[in-house]
């Protein structure tokens, strides 16, 4: 009996199963069915946003009231990626990106460029890019059809799978898949991070505005100046579901110029930092706060300071540094 | 007689009368009707007649008022409780209060919005990354006067920390992107030194 309603029409089917299953738990059949969905959409998302030709307003917005606004272009031009983003209050900070080279002009810093195939904004870069990586670490609902920036969307729900993150509601455009709104929910399910697009435009030709770079002009690309990490006798004993160690190396912080070993671990949504540095004396400062999305949270650990930054809920944070094992003794000063 | 009554209210109408003729009016039920007349010429003369027009609003009001039952006792409400009575106009006064306080906090806190400058971006406030010729440190620091508002002694030193990681959170964050792009290469470099 199931196979038949399996390839009948997706609509019929949930009919049927509503009228048979009624009462009884959600099967996995219909829970896989509905992920592979959902999956679908991202995967139709990722695809439109490396192959469409569009403009994209939109406005990200903080529970404080702040808000900036951004446009967003990008075009296949000649089948080579350009993407610009602008930031539209303000001194005004550009990103451009072709293929893999994205510039920066920002004020007080000259423009230099960096190897990249995502300009890191607003809107975490895998989700584009790869949104089968997300599958480890987060599960993928399908919530139903409503009307955002004047078009019809499509709303899914993207919920850690440990319940070690924050979560988000994602709507994208029926037609296009193209994206229309993101909010980032902390675990009360108020909102922290919210992307509202207010105009999108899909164009058949590429925006005039790519027509006026010129790729060979860009910035020269730059290599950080990092080394490469030496101590690598910290782990990690425990980490989120479907967060793993993306980076590491040792480098100086930017205002203190203190050395510091470095982590970054990532699940593809949200990047986090773990930044291990030996104490000076012994004031080290176990504590937390929470800067927008952001915690922060530092804890002593014999002669360490360990340290965690990244959009992660605070609780996940202190289980992160609290799993590190020095499993030795580090000698850099 | 009746004619200098008419020309004194006209000159009164226009103005021209040393003495008002309020009183008159009212109690001279000819000397209103001209009144009435006169003012409704004026408006016709001016083209400024309403499009419809009710001729006598104040008879029918007066229809309506008399027609009107006379309430010989009021009910007793809530309000003639003594003591309920004398709170719910507090509740009221103190409901007024509160809107046009929170009014004015809301345009304090929009003011304060408006003017203070921009915390950290969330894409491109981090600082520069080591760039040739440029030195670390010459940027600003994240403001966190949301969270920690009390200057203590080691309260500068502690903010220049927590701002050095978490503008260092941004520039690895964009750092990444870079490395993930390159992870082919780098992956078993990086695995063999770790061994």
């Amino acid at each position: 009996m199931r196979k038949p309603i399996k390839n009948s029409m997706s609509c019929l089917r949930a009919l049927m199963i509503l009228l048979l299953v009624v009462g009884q738990p959600v099967s996995a059949q219909q829970q896989d069915g509905a992920e592979r969905v959902a999956k679908a959409w991202l995967e139709k998302m990722a695809w439109s946003l490396r192959n469409l030709n569009y403009q994209i307003s939109f406005v990200l917005l903080y529970p404080n009231g702040d808000f900036e606004p951004y446009t967003w272009r990008h075009a296949l031009v000649a089948d080579q990626e350009m993407e610009h983003l602008s930031m539209l209050n303000g001194p005004g900070r550009e990103v451009v990106r072709v293929a893999d080279k994205v510039s920066y002009f920002e004020p007080n810093v000259p423009p230099y460029s960096l190897q990249s195939e995502v300009i890191n904004g607003p809107i975490p870069a895998e989700l584009f890019r790869q949104p089968a990586n997300l599958a480890k670490g987060y599960d993928f609902v399908m919530v139903g059809t409503s009307r955002v920036s004047g078009r019809l969307a499509q709303q899914l729900r993207i919920v850690s799978k440990d319940k070690s993150r924050y979560s988000y509601n994602l709507w994208l455009d029926k037609q296009t898949a193209l994206i229309l709104r993101l909010d980032m929910l902390n675990m009360q399910g108020e909102p922290l991070e919210q992307v509202q697009v207010t105009s999108m435009n899909v164009t058949a030709q590429p925006d005039e505005y790519f027509s006026r770079i010129e790729a060979e002009k860009m910035p020269q690309r730059i290599a950080p100046a990092d080394r490469p990490s030496q101590n690598a006798d910290w782990q990690f004993g425990w980490l989120p579901a479907g967060m793993m160690e993306v980076r590491r190396s040792t480098h100086r912080l930017p205002l203190t110029g203190q050395w510091v070993d470095y982590m970054m671990l990532s699940d593809g949504m949200v990047d986090v930092s773990v930044y291990l540095q030996k104490l000076d004396s012994d004031l080290a400062e176990n504590g937390w706060l929470q800067q927008g999305a952001n915690t922060l949270l530092s804890l002593q650990n014999g002669q360490m300071e360990i340290t965690v930054v990244g959009k992660v809920p605070p609780q996940t944070a202190s289980s992160i540094a609290k799993s590190i094992s020095l499993s030795g003794r580090t000698s850099r000063d | 007689m009746t004619d200098k009554k008419f020309e004194d209210l006209s000159a009164w109408m226009d103005g021209e009368s040393s003495t008002g003729m309020i009183g008159e009016t009212c109690n001279d039920k000819e000397l209103s009707a001209k009144w009435r007349n006169y003012h409704l010429i004026r408006d016709g003369m001016r083209k400024e007649l309403p499009a419809q027009l009710n001729f006598d609003i104040s008879a029918s009001v007066a229809r309506a008022i008399e027609n009107e039952p006379a309430i010989l006792a009021p009910k007793k409400g809530l309000r003639d409780i003594p003591v309920i009575g004398s709170v719910v106009p507090l509740i009221r006064h103190s409901g007024q209060f509160a809107i046009a306080a929170s009014v004015a906090a809301a345009m304090i806190i929009g003011v304060q919005q408006l003017n203070q400058p921009k915390p950290d971006q969330p894409f491109s406030s981090a600082p520069a990354l080591q760039l040739p010729g440029m030195q670390a440190g010459g940027l600003s620091p994240v403001s966190l006067e949301q969270t920690r508002s009390l200057p203590r002694t080691d309260g500068i030193e502690q903010k220049r920390r927590i701002s050095a990681y978490l503008n260092d959170h941004q520039r690895q964050m964009r750092l990444k992107a870079q490395k993930v792009e390159r992870t082919g290469e780098n992956k078993t470099d990086e695995e063999a030194n770790q061994k």
